[in-house]
């Protein structure tokens, strides 16, 4: 007897490679393929230069921007620690070694929230802007908390555990009256809603491979023209990426994120049309059980994630007692913690309620029955946990 | 447990057959049947348990539980309610925390639940 695979509903911790991607990547690999390093000057190097060169074309592509200002990072996680250890960095040198001011949200990934810290222990001062109880930044926060040594401005597009979506263009465009960069986590934003940086006042834009159907390990930093020369490498090692990010390029990765970007740009609008036809129907039979509250603005958000707290069941619990679903409490990089979500206090909830949520993460290969299974499952565990609580 | 499994083997078949959860009748009324329950923790400090425990005849006729948890507090009710259950009165130690997360191999980041159950079974028993 064979067990069946649990449903897949964790596309916001990572997705599954497209199997076109796969295959991409795969004959990249073979030794037929590009597997020279880009950075030879022979006909391999070149057959591998020319690959990744295509592949930055795809991604900016996706970005709305010209592709000679990405740089091939790791993933998000490193794309964050450039753009704001690097821009920090680069504004010290030039004060002389004075720490300055960063803004940004105490919402953010742990991959903002972290090298905010870090600068913290250097003496930086942090501004951690609290949202409303729907999760949303109001830009007049940001631009009220703008001062005069602010060097840097980092809000996420869409929240990893609640889908909410910020409205980076309002955001942006106060950072510009003051002339202080915007620094934009897309991770989960990247591939699923419309990004625009030909026109969006933003500086510095992370994303990465691994959430939009492409392979883990390779990600890219959106830098805008003039911040270069205001961004101070963290690796080196050869200069790669024009200074900025030493090291040698994985050829198979990039040429992997390059055609996950350009399905992405082919068949975004159809597949959030589809993915919010499967949040509507999973949010519809999950509030049937009685007693459930949506975490987040109810329509300003990505189309694939939906946050849930069930009153009175603890999430561990739940998540455990439901086997044939593969889902998480909240952030994938914060659950080996069993501390209730710090995103969903943030909005106000209490600790009872943080603890008691699901984030249900649709994608690509979701499917009505996935869904159905989903409620299904959850319904019959909800019921069996609260009728055991006092 | 293991790093691929932090629950572990005995956890996860406890939790998954909480069997002794519910509320206890006083049951028939007889001359030495006594009914003791006991409860410790609040929802918003993530563990709430209730232990209610039928005496009868110098031993523990039936345990039940309700509670508010992780898996693993789940599981130790459960857990010490079968473990219990037949026990004469006059010997119902029912052990530490620290003996229950050996036996079951509860990590020590949870023993501060198990500490919480400890307080709703001492309560019950006081007033058996």
């Amino acid at each position: 007897m064979t067990v069946a695979a649990p449903v897949y509903l964790d596309y916001a911790a990572t997705t599954p490679v497209d199997p076109r991607v796969a295959q991409a990547m795969s004959e990249c690999l073979a030794p037929s393929g590009s597997f020279g390093n880009p950075a030879s000057q022979h006909s391999y190097g070149r057959a591998a230069r020319e690959r990744v060169e295509q592949a930055r074309g795809q991604v900016a592509q996706l970005l709305g921007t010209a592709a000679s200002r990405l740089v091939f990072t790791s993933g998000a996680t490193e794309s964050n620690n450039l753009a704001i250890l690097g821009t920090a960095r680069a504004a010290a040198a030039a004060a002389a070694g004075k720490c300055g001011h960063i803004i940004t949200a105490r919402t953010e990934h742990k991959a903002v929230l972290d090298p905010c810290r870090r600068l913290e222990q250097d003496g930086w001062r942090v501004t951690y802007l609290t949202p409303d109880s729907r999760g949303l930044i109001d830009p007049a926060q940001v631009r009220a908390a703008l001062s005069r040594d602010t060097v840097l401005v980092s809000i996420m597009h869409a929240n990893n555990e609640i889908g909410v979506l910020q409205d980076i263009e309002a955001i942006g465009s106060h950072c510009r009256e003051r002339d202080v960069p915007l620094h934009v986590d897309a991770a989960q934003s990247a591939g699923k809603v419309d990004i625009d940086l030909a026109h969006w006042p933003v500086e510095l834009l992370s994303v990465t491979a691994h959430k939009l159907y492409g392979p883990k390990g390779i990600g890219a930093l959106y830098v805008s023209p003039g911040r270069r020369a205001r961004l101070q490498p963290l690796i080196f090692g050869g200069g790669h990426e024009r200074g900025l990010r030493s090291g040698t390029l994985p050829v198979h990765q990039i040429v992997g994120f390059g055609l996950a970007c350009e399905l992405c740009s082919e068949e975004r609008t159809s597949e959030a049309r589809h993915l919010e036809a499967l949040r509507a129907r999973l949010w519809q039979a999950l509030s049937a059980i009685g007693d459930v509250l949506l975490n987040g603005h109810p329509t300003q958000r990505v189309a694939g994630i939906l946050n849930v707290s069930f009153p009175g069941v603890e999430g561990e619990s739940l998540l455990l007692g439901l086997p044939e679903l593969a889902l998480s409490t909240g952030s994938a990089c914060n659950s080996d913690s069993d501390e209730p979500s710090y995103v969903l206090r943030a909005l106000g909830r209490d600790t009872e309620l943080a603890q008691s949520s699901l984030r249900f993460s649709l994608g690509r290969f979701s499917t009505e029955r996935d869904v159905d299974e989903a409620a299904n499952a959850v319904r019959r565990e909800v019921e069996r946990l609260r009728a055991v609580a006092p | 447990m293991t790093l691929a499994d932090p629950l572990g083997p005995q956890i996860r078949a406890l939790f998954a057959a909480l069997d002794h959860a519910g509320d206890l009748e006083a049951g028939p009324s007889s001359g030495d049947c006594r009914l003791v329950s006991g409860e410790a923790g609040r929802e918003e400090l993530g563990t709430r348990v209730r232990f209610a425990l039928r005496m009868a005849g110098g031993c523990v006729q039936a345990v039940r539980f309700r509670a508010y948890g992780c898996p693993h507090t789940l599981a130790t009710c459960e857990w010490l309610a079968r473990t219990l259950e037949g026990r004469p009165s006059g010997a119902l130690n029912p052990g530490s925390p620290l003996d229950w997360a050996r036996q079951l191999d509860v990590p020590a980041a949870k023993l501060g639940r198990l500490l919480v159950i400890e307080d709703a079974l001492q309560a019950a028993l006081a007033r058996q």
